[in-house]
């Protein structure tokens, strides 16, 4: 009867175990034939770098944009907000207004080096201007934003994994999913489709959404 | 089946240790993803997903939300909803708005659970399950069974309403919204079940309830209180809470947040009485006052469902009488006394009238509904003089009562036996309570819910004419009163009045005595002193037409009337 106890216990242990460790049986990806893979159409010439990069003569006013090609969105958006948002949101700055430059839908993706396109981003991966709809970004995410806000893991000391094996990464959330210690765009996605989990049409998103675990590496819940 | 070593197991365990501390070492099994509120496939109630395995998606979406809660990705319903009602509730609840509403996007049973807007298609749950499956979790689009909510809890609502905190001092795990409204988010906290139904702290003792709630007399009160657990008999008193005594079921002893049986103030049954019955029936509560409603003569509870009002006037209007009519249940207590705790915190009316509260003495509880309220029924005997306002029976000013609202009228009562004086006073329970209660030497609970005999007498007394005289036929005024004295004193009143009449002529004490008093606006200390007030169907009009008693001198009188065919026209004694 102990025994059997003991067994129970056991097999909750590590069905909690397993959840955590759901396989993610996707090859380790590189940009190509990726959703940031635009060679195959007809705009960009079967190249798939150059929507957003320009070896050559690239767009140095955009701070933190290496050799940067695509016309910048110039939409002002609206923040988002709640009333127990402890984080300071501003307007959207450092990667991820390279994202909106395709993302919120007011500048082709196929406007880059200096031509204006025609080809608009798609409405499901359009989140438009009003980022009151979508999680926060821009923001600094530090052990006294954990404290204030109350069900956040401290960045600086929770340690998360990101990627599909072999290609993964671990380390702290502040290390491996912040930008100058902010949350960004890519704090959840990968653009390069480097450390990603799931197929194309999954997100690029770094960390699996099994079990939410994406969402619970910062919160807390 | 093989057994595992110990060895083994410790292998297991420490390997379980360090793939738990390998992901992140957060207590990942903990919160959400425990809780019923992970409706992936993986979670761990009846109600989830078919193959679906994201947590927070059948709630928050990180792009495209809607703005009606943080990140949402549920239709907000758009139905009307029946909202809480009561009398005495102050602040109306209108329909449910902000967090309430995205609860009630599941929670109302309307919408499917698995209708996301991120998604093209439903997500399927397990079991074929759409919406909420009917039970706990599923409290409809009817709120009235429901603690109110979406309501401003505002300091005039504090001041109004009475008996709730100042709205200031929730800073604690039970909070208003930013709009200083509760919603449902005060009491629960959709993330985190450690409490159990998913409380923002535990209910033990009703802690979360007392938060807000401060009721008066509460400190001192039973309810509070007791240690008392349920035998097992019966029907399971608290069948919607895992505690097991009085004090740690607290307001949940009678009172349930939702899907209440008795919609205006949320108690557990629909029949005001079964609220009180459950425990007051011997299986948790030690006297069984259950059982005296199953007696000849009581106060009848369960006659009206829905009549009682907490917001009635004082002098009770609409005739009805409920446990919670003579208790207050937020104040009794086990104190003895004059005034027990059994009837501590209770409104009444003065001997002059108006409202008093707390009572200070139990005629005054009485007075609610046996004084100036109307459609009372008519005297069970009849009098002379017909009076079926207490109050004014029992004045003091009267030219003779029963000293129920103070000591009488100071004559000479030589029956009176110790410790009763003609500077006592009396309780209305001292006559009516339990035929077998403490007062009449038995055991039952005390107090006049039930009775052998009528009208909720606690000892037998026989008002038919041609009764024969015994200790027993007329055994409650022998509590008091000396049958000895009465019959056998030697003075006039006892030989030749009370003998002669009661024990020679069989009439009861009740053709010539009216017992409460005769009121002054009606009668006069020349003929209506000593109670004097006749039982018409026995005492007649004599050969003058006169039915009257004159008092002469003390302890001296005269009678016109006719009884048992005897003109006195007059007879003195």
């Amino acid at each position: 009867m102990k025994h059997t106890r003991g067994r129970t216990w056991l097999a909750t242990w590590f069905a909690c175990g397993t959840l955590l460790l759901a396989p993610q049986a996707v090859s380790a990806a590189t940009i190509t034939g990726s959703a940031h893979d635009f060679s195959s159409l007809n705009w960009s010439g079967g190249r798939i770098c150059v929507a957003c990069h320009a070896p050559h003569k690239s767009d140095t006013s955009i701070a933190d944009a290496p050799l940067w090609n695509h016309t910048m969105s110039s939409a002002s958006y609206q923040l988002y907000s709640s009333a127990t948002l402890k984080a300071t949101i501003s307007q959207p700055g450092g990667n991820s207004k390279l994202c909106l430059s395709c993302h919120d839908g007011t500048v082709a993706v196929d406007s880059f080096g200096g031509t204006t396109g025609t080809s608009m981003i798609s409405s499901k991966s359009n989140i438009g201007t009003d980022l009151k709809k979508s999680h926060p970004i821009g923001f600094t995410y530090d052990s006294a934003l954990t404290t204030a806000n109350g069900s956040l893991h401290d960045p600086e000391t929770k340690t998360v994994t990101i990627g599909t094996a072999p290609q993964t990464k671990t380390g702290t959330i502040k290390a491996l999913m912040l930008y100058n210690g902010k949350m960004e765009c890519g704090s959840c996605h990968d653009v390069h489709n480097t450390f990603t989990v799931g197929g194309t049409g999954s997100g690029l998103v770094k960390v699996s959404q099994d079990g939410s675990k994406l969402c619970l590496d910062c919160h807390n819940k | 089946m093989r057994r595992v070593s110990s060895q083994q197991a410790l292998r297991f365990v420490l390997l379980g240790v360090a793939v738990f501390l390998l992901r992140g070492g957060s207590p990942a099994c903990a919160g959400i993803v425990a809780s019923k509120h992970n409706l992936s496939v993986s979670g761990p109630g009846s109600v989830k997903a078919a193959s679906e395995t994201a947590i927070c998606v059948f709630c928050h979406i990180s792009h495209n939300a809607t703005p009606d809660a943080p990140l949402w990705n549920r239709r907000t319903p758009t139905g009307s909803y029946t909202p809480y009602a009561s009398s005495t509730a102050k602040a109306a609840a209108g329909q449910p708005d902000g967090a309430s509403l995205v609860c009630l996007s599941c929670h109302d049973g309307t919408i499917a659970l698995g209708e996301l807007l991120s998604r093209d298609a439903t997500t399927s749950m397990a079991g074929g399950t759409t919406t909420m499956p009917s039970g706990t979790g599923n409290l409809g689009t009817d709120l009235s069974d429901d603690h109110p909510v979406s309501i401003r809890y505002d300091s005039q609502l504090a001041s109004t309403r009475g008996e709730l905190a100042d709205p200031a001092t929730l800073t604690g795990k039970v909070r208003l919204d930013a709009g200083g409204r509760l919603q449902c988010t005060s009491c629960h906290d959709p993330h985190d079940d450690s409490n159990g139904k998913f409380l923002v702290m535990p209910n033990t003792a009703s802690a979360l309830c007392a938060t807000c709630h401060r009721k008066n007399y509460w400190s001192s009160s039973s309810h509070k209180l007791s240690s008392a657990t349920w035998n097992g008999a019966g029907s399971d008193p608290w069948p919607h809470t895992t505690a097991t005594t009085v004090a740690a079921n607290a307001c949940e002893n009678c009172h349930r947040p939702h899907q209440a049986g008795g919609r205006k103030w949320l108690l557990n049954d629909l029949k005001e009485e079964d609220n009180c019955l459950d425990c007051h029936s011997g299986n948790v509560a030690p006297k069984n006052v259950k059982a005296e409603f199953n007696k000849t003569s009581i106060h009848p509870m369960a006659m009206t469902t829905g009549t009682h009002d907490a917001a009635e006037p004082t002098v009770v209007q609409a005739r009805h009488v409920e446990c919670v009519d003579c208790h207050n249940p937020h104040a009794a207590n086990t104190t003895g006394g004059t005034l027990p705790g059994s009837l501590a915190g209770l409104r009444g009316v003065p001997i002059g009238g108006g409202t008093i509260e707390p009572i200070t003495a139990e005629y005054q509880l009485c007075f609610r509904c046996h004084a100036d309220s109307p459609g009372k029924p008519a005297p069970d005997i009849p009098r002379a003089i017909v009076q079926t306002n207490t109050r004014l029976e029992f004045n003091t000013a009267n030219p003779s009562y029963h000293p129920v609202a103070g000591p009488g009228k100071g004559g000479s009562v030589p029956s009176l036996m110790a410790p009763w004086t003609t500077t006592s006073v009396i309780k209305c329970s001292d006559c009516h309570n339990n035929n077998a209660g403490p007062g009449a030497g038995g055991t039952g609970p005390n107090g006049p819910h039930g009775s052998s005999y009528a009208p909720l007498l606690e000892r037998q007394y026989l008002t038919a004419d041609f009764t024969t005289e015994s200790s027993s036929a007329y055994a409650l005024c022998y509590k008091c009163h000396s049958r000895d004295t009465l019959f056998n004193s030697g003075t006039s009143v006892a030989s030749t009045v009370h003998r002669l009449h009661v024990v020679g002529e069989r009439s009861p004490c009740s053709a010539c005595h009216d017992a409460h008093g005769i009121s002054a606006t009606q009668g006069n200390a020349t003929n209506n002193s000593r109670l004097i007030n006749w039982d018409t169907s026995i005492v007649k009009p004599n050969s003058s037409g006169l039915r009257k008693w004159e008092r002469t001198t003390a302890g001296h009188g005269r009678c016109y009337m006719t009884c048992h065919g005897d003109n006195h026209n007059p007879e003195s004694y």
